[in-house]
C-alpha cells in the first residue's frame, strides 16, 4: 500500500476522533442562549490584534509573555513544516518549493525550530524550577503532555530534515538541520529509512496533538481567538442585566449560561493570573478565580455532575467574591468571572439563601434604604455640625447634586471626612446641594450580591428623586455610587453626568478655585479603590490633588489597575470574616508598610473605615495614618484645626 | 386548613422616639415603622406550615406602612393580603384591634390564628388572649414550633428554665407565636417586586367589644441615665483621665 491512502486514512481517522471529542463542546455551544456579541467589528479586531499581535496582556508577566511569544511565532512558521509534510503525501507533487520551500522558508523552518525549543526550554523552568504560585490547582499533567509532543514534533523535523540532506539534499539553506546530519552521520544511520521514521514521528505527533486538543487546556489554541473578539465592550461597570427571555433572576445550571459565557469556560489556559491577584484567594477563602472556571469547565464536560450552585460550585465561595474585578483585568483570554459569579449569586438571593448578617444588612435596605438599619431621616444630620446649611437640592436648583452616599453619611467614623469635602466644596463656591432622606443606597452592591430586585428599586427610587431635581452634574462621595449612578443607571434610561469628588476637586485646583497652603511634600502612598480606577479609569484625579497638596506620592508596589482590593467591595462588608486568614485590608496595609511612609491616603468612604480598622488591629496606627485625600488639602485662611496639623496630632485618627 | 397571621407595623425604635403634644402618645409623624419581629415569626411558621401540610395564609397587617410588609408576605408564600383600617398615628392596642382580628377570623373561617407573642405595644402579650377570648377558642402563647398531626395541632411552648412543653390542641385556636421553627426567610427583590402586583384588600376595623375600662393619661421617655465619657485612644491621656476620675470617685487615693 502507498503512503498516500494511509496518511489519508490516519488523517480523516484523526480529524474524525478530534470533532468527536469536541461534539458535547460544540452541541453546548449551540444550544446556549443568545448572547450579543457581534457589534462593532473593527473596534473587536483592533482589541484582538493588540492582545494577540502585541501579546499586551501576557507580557505583563515578562517570562511568561517572552516564552509564549517564541512558542507562538514559532507555531505560525513550523506550520509551513505541517503544511509540506502532509501536502506532498496526501496530494502527490505538492510543495512549496516554487515559492521558497527549499530557501528562504526553509531557513526560518530551521531557525524557529529552535526558537520553539528555547520557548519550550524556558516553559519548564517556569513550571518545574520557578514553580509561581498562580500554576497552583493547574492541571500539571496536560502542560507536561504537549511539552512532550512539542518536543517531539520539533525533533522529529529537525531529523528528517537532517537525513535528507545525509541522502543528498541540499543542506544550505538549513543550517540547524545540517548540524543535525553531521551528527546523524557520526551515528552512521541509514538516511532514508531514518527520514522515513522521523516523517511518520512527526506525523503521529502532530495527529496526537490535535486528537488531544479537545480535552486539554489547548484548546485555547483555536478559542483564545474567538473569545477575546467576542470580548464584553460594554463598560467595566455595567454589571450584566437579567434577560428577559430568563425565567428567574438567577443562574442555576451551566446550560443557562449564555453561549459567550459557556465559550469562556473552554478558553481558559489555566494560567492563574486571576488566581495570584485574587485577594478572595490571597485570604484564604475557597475562592479561586482559576479554579472557579476550570470546575465549570469540567462540569460541562461531565452530564453527571451535582448541581451547579451549591453543587460545583460551593455557596461559600461564591459569597467570597469582592467583585474586585482584578481577575478579569489580568486575564489574556478575556474571560469574564463577575457575570458568571453574579448570575449565580442572584440564584442563591432568590432562593433565599443567604447569610444572616447578610440577610439583616439586606431587610434593611429593603425597609429603610441603607444598610446600617439607621432611619433615612439621620441619613443628613452630619450637616447639623458644619458652620453653614447645605441646600436642599429638592426644593431649589444646584449647579452640582451631591449624592452622598450610605458610609459617608452615616459611618461616623467617615462623617468628618465628608464634612472636609462639603467645606471644600463651600470654600471653591461650589454651588451644590443634596438630596437628604430622600437619597437611598446606590444599589451598586446589592446589584453584585445578586440582589437584582432589590438594586432595581433602590435605583428607581433614586432615579425618581434625582429626576425631580434641578442640577448640572452628580458628585459621588463613594466609587461604589459612581459606578451605579454613571453604569447601572443605564438600564433605566438614565444618563447622568455623574463623577467622584477627586474628579471635581481637580477640576477647581486646576481651576485656581482652592486656595492651597501646600504641605512640606511628606511622601504618602495612596490606594487606587477598585470602582474608582480599574472600573471607571479614576486613576490620576487622586494622584493630582495629592500633588498640589504639598505631598509626594510613593505608589504601592501593586497600583493603579494591579491595585489590590481593600476586601470590602460586592457585599464583602456586609459578611464575616470566617475562613479568612489574613483580611485584604491588612495584607494591603503590609505592603504600605514597606515603603516606610507615614500616610495611607484614600479616596473611597469604604476604604477609611477597613484601612482604619487594619491599621487598628495591626497595632500600627501611630505609625500609618488612614487619610482622605479630601483631608490631605489645607486651605490658606482655613481655621488652624484643619488638615494636616491634625492628623499630625493624631486627633483625626478614630 | 386556613391561617390568619396578624402584622402589626411598630416604630422603629432605632428613631428618635418624640412624644406628642399631650403626652400621651408617641409622635408619629418622624418615625420609620417596621414589622413587629414576633409577628414575622409568626408569618414564617404560618409558611412553613403551609409548605408542610398544606394551607391556605391570610395576611392581615395593621398601621403605617402595611402595604410594604403585606407584599413581603405575599412574595414569601401568602396567598391573601389584607390591611385592617387602623386609627391613624395612633397606638397598636391589643385591646382595640381584637374585636377587628376576631372578625377577620370568623368571615375568613380560619382555623388558626397566628400572632406574635408580643410587640412593643402589647408587652405582656394580650392579643392572643382578647382573641381567644372573644371567639371562644383555645389559646397559648409562647410558642417555638407549631406542626399538623393527624389534624390535631402540636404546639411547643418555651417555659422558664429551658423547658419546652409540647401541647397538642384541637383547632380552631389561637397561638402566640415567639419564634417560627426555623429563622424567617430572606426575601428577594424580584419576588417582592412580582408581589406588587397582588391585589391587596381591606377591612374596616371592627368594635372592640369591650367595656371601656383604662386608659393612658401619660407617656414618658426613657431617663436620660448620664453618657458614658471616650477617653481617646492615646494611652497617656487616657491613664492620666482614667486616674483622675478614680481619684475624683473616691477609689484611689492620687
Amino acid at each position: 500500500m502507498s503512503e498516500t491512502p494511509i496518511l489519508w486514512i490516519v488523517t480523516l481517522a484523526a480529524v474524525a476522533l478530534t470533532l468527536w471529542r469536541s461534539r458535547r463542546y460544540v452541541a453546548t455551544l449551540a444550544l446556549a442562549p443568545g448572547a450579543s456579541r457581534f457589534d462593532q467589528p473593527w473596534r473587536r479586531l483592533e482589541g484582538l490584534a493588540i492582545a494577540i499581535g502585541l501579546h499586551r496582556k501576557m507580557l505583563r508577566k515578562q517570562l511568561s509573555g517572552i516564552l509564549h511569544a517564541l512558542i507562538f511565532v514559532s507555531f505560525f512558521v513550523l506550520f509551513t513544516v505541517t503544511i509540506e509534510a502532509f501536502g506532498s503525501r496526501l496530494f502527490p507533487g505538492f510543495s512549496l518549493a516554487p515559492i521558497g520551500g527549499d530557501s528562504w522558508i526553509a531557513l526560518l523552518q530551521d531557525l524557529f525550530a529552535v526558537l520553539m525549543l528555547v520557548g519550550l526550554g524556558l516553559a519548564v523552568y517556569q513550571r518545574y524550577i520557578l514553580k509561581p504560585a498562580r500554576f497552583r490547582g493547574s492541571s500539571g499533567n496536560d502542560a507536561a503532555i504537549i511539552y512532550a509532543l512539542i518536543l517531539l514534533i520539533v525533533s522529529s523535523l529537525l531529523i528528517e530534515a537532517g537525513a535528507r540532506i545525509v541522502g543528498g539534499a541540499d543542506g544550505s539553506w538549513r543550517p540547524v538541520a545540517s548540524l543535525v546530519a553531521d551528527l546523524l552521520r557520526v551515528l552512521s544511520v541509514q538516511a532514508h529509512p531514518t527520514e522515513q521514521i522521523a516523517y511518520w514521528v512527526h506525523i503521529g505527533a502532530i495527529l496526537a496533538f490535535l486528537v488531544y486538543i479537545p480535552g486539554s487546556k489547548h484548546r485555547h489554541m483555536f478559542l483564545a481567538a474567538p473569545n477575546i473578539y467576542f470580548r464584553n465592550l460594554e463598560p467595566a461597570g455595567t454589571a450584566p442585566a437579567v434577560p428577559p427571555e430568563r425565567e428567574n433572576p438567577g443562574v442555576a445550571s451551566l446550560a443557562q449560561f449564555d453561549w459567550k459565557q459557556q465559550l469562556d469556560l473552554l478558553s481558559c489556559t489555566e494560567c492563574g493570573r486571576c488566581q495570584a491577584v485574587c485577594p478572595a484567594y490571597a485570604s484564604g477563602l475557597p475562592l479561586s478565580p482559576k479554579m472557579l472556571i476550570t470546575d465549570m469547565r469540567d462540569a460541562l464536560a461531565d452530564e453527571t455532575s451535582t448541581p451547579l450552585v451549591g453543587g460545583v460550585i460551593a455557596e461559600e465561595t461564591l459569597w467570597a467574591c469582592t467583585t474586585c474585578r482584578a481577575c478579569m483585568e489580568a486575564c489574556p483570554v478575556e474571560i469574564e468571572h463577575l457575570p458568571k459569579i453574579i448570575d449565580m449569586r442572584r440564584h442563591l438571593v432568590d432562593e433565599g439563601h443567604v447569610s444572616p448578617m447578610l440577610q439583616d444588612a439586606l431587610s434593611n435596605l429593603t425597609r429603610l434604604g441603607n444598610s446600617m438599619g439607621k432611619p433615612s431621616k439621620m441619613r443628613a444630620r452630619w450637616t447639623k455640625e458644619l458652620g453653614f446649611p447645605v441646600k436642599d437640592a429638592r426644593s431649589e436648583p444646584v449647579d452640582v447634586l451631591w449624592f452622598v452616599g450610605d458610609y459617608a453619611s452615616y459611618d461616623p467614623r467617615v462623617q468628618d471626612v465628608t464634612r472636609k469635602v462639603a467645606e471644600l466644596f463651600t470654600a471653591a463656591g461650589v454651588d451644590f446641594g443634596i438630596l437628604f432622606d430622600a437619597e437611598r443606597n446606590s444599589g451598586n452592591d446589592v446589584r453584585r450580591v445578586g440582589e437584582e430586585g432589590l438594586f432595581e428599586t433602590l435605583a428607581q427610587s433614586n432615579i425618581d428623586a434625582i429626576r425631580e431635581c434641578s442640577f448640572n452634574r452628580i458628585v459621588t462621595t463613594d466609587p461604589h455610587s459612581l459606578n451605579a449612578l454613571k453604569n447601572d443607571y443605564r438600564h433605566f434610561g438614565a444618563e447622568f453626568e455623574v463623577l467622584h469628588y477627586t474628579a471635581l476637586l481637580a477640576e477647581l485646583v486646576t481651576a485656581g478655585r482652592l486656595d492651597i497652603a501646600p504641605a512640606g511634600g511628606a511622601t504618602v502612598t495612596y490606594h487606587d479603590p477598585c470602582y474608582l480606577g480599574r472600573y471607571n479609569g479614576g486613576f490620576d484625579a487622586p494622584r493630582d490633588l495629592i500633588k498640589a497638596a504639598g505631598y509626594a506620592l510613593h505608589d504601592m508596589p501593586r497600583c493603579r489597575e494591579n491595585s489590590f482590593c481593600c476586601g470590602a467591595g460586592g457585599g464583602r462588608i456586609w459578611q464575616g470574616d470566617d475562613g479568612v486568614k489574613e483580611r485584604p485590608s491588612e495584607n494591603r496595609i503590609r505592603e504600605a508598610l514597606g515603603l516606610g511612609v507615614g500616610i495611607f491616603v484614600v479616596a473611597c468612604p469604604k476604604d477609611k473605615v477597613m484601612y482604619t480598622a487594619a491599621t487598628d488591629a495591626l497595632g500600627v496606627a501611630g505609625q500609618l495614618k488612614v487619610v482622605d485625600v479630601a483631608e490631605l488639602i489645607r486651605l490658606r485662611e482655613a481655621p488652624a484645626a484643619e488638615g494636616y496639623d491634625r492628623i499630625e496630632g493624631g486627633a483625626i485618627n478614630g | 386548613m386556613k391561617i390568619l397571621v396578624v402584622l402589626r407595623m411598630i416604630p422603629d425604635s432605632a428613631g428618635e422616639l418624640e412624644l406628642t403634644g399631650d403626652g400621651r402618645g408617641i409622635d408619629r409623624e418622624w418615625l420609620d415603622f417596621q414589622l413587629n419581629d414576633f409577628d414575622d415569626h409568626a408569618l414564617e411558621e404560618a409558611i412553613l406550615l403551609k409548605e408542610a401540610a398544606g394551607a391556605t395564609v391570610v395576611a392581615v397587617a395593621i398601621g403605617e406602612g402595611s402595604n410594604r410588609v403585606l407584599q413581603m408576605a405575599v412574595a414569601r408564600g401568602a396567598d391573601e393580603a389584607i390591611a385592617l383600617e387602623a386609627e391613624a398615628d395612633g397606638m397598636i392596642d391589643s385591646r382595640a384591634i381584637a374585636g377587628s382580628i376576631v372578625a377577620l377570623a370568623r368571615s375568613k373561617a380560619a382555623d388558626l390564628v397566628l400572632c406574635g407573642v408580643q410587640s412593643t405595644e402589647d408587652l405582656f402579650g394580650q392579643l392572643v388572649p382578647y382573641a381567644g377570648a372573644r371567639l371562644g377558642w383555645p389559646h397559648v402563647s409562647g410558642s417555638s414550633r407549631l406542626s399538623i398531626e393527624a389534624s390535631a395541632l402540636r404546639v411547643t411552648q418555651e417555659r422558664g428554665g429551658g423547658i419546652a412543653a409540647t401541647y397538642e390542641i384541637a383547632l380552631p385556636a389561637v397561638i402566640g407565636v415567639q419564634t417560627a421553627s426555623k429563622a424567617p426567610r430572606y426575601v428577594s427583590g424580584s419576588k417582592l417586586r412580582e408581589a406588587s402586583k397582588t391585589a391587596m384588600g381591606k377591612a374596616a376595623s371592627e368594635p372592640a367589644g369591650f367595656e371601656r375600662s383604662a386608659e393612658i393619661v401619660a407617656l414618658r421617655l426613657p431617663g436620660q441615665r448620664g453618657t458614658g465619657e471616650n477617653l481617646g485612644d492615646n494611652p497617656e491621656n487616657v491613664a492620666d483621665r482614667l486616674a483622675s476620675i478614680l481619684a475624683a470617685k473616691g477609689f484611689a487615693g492620687v
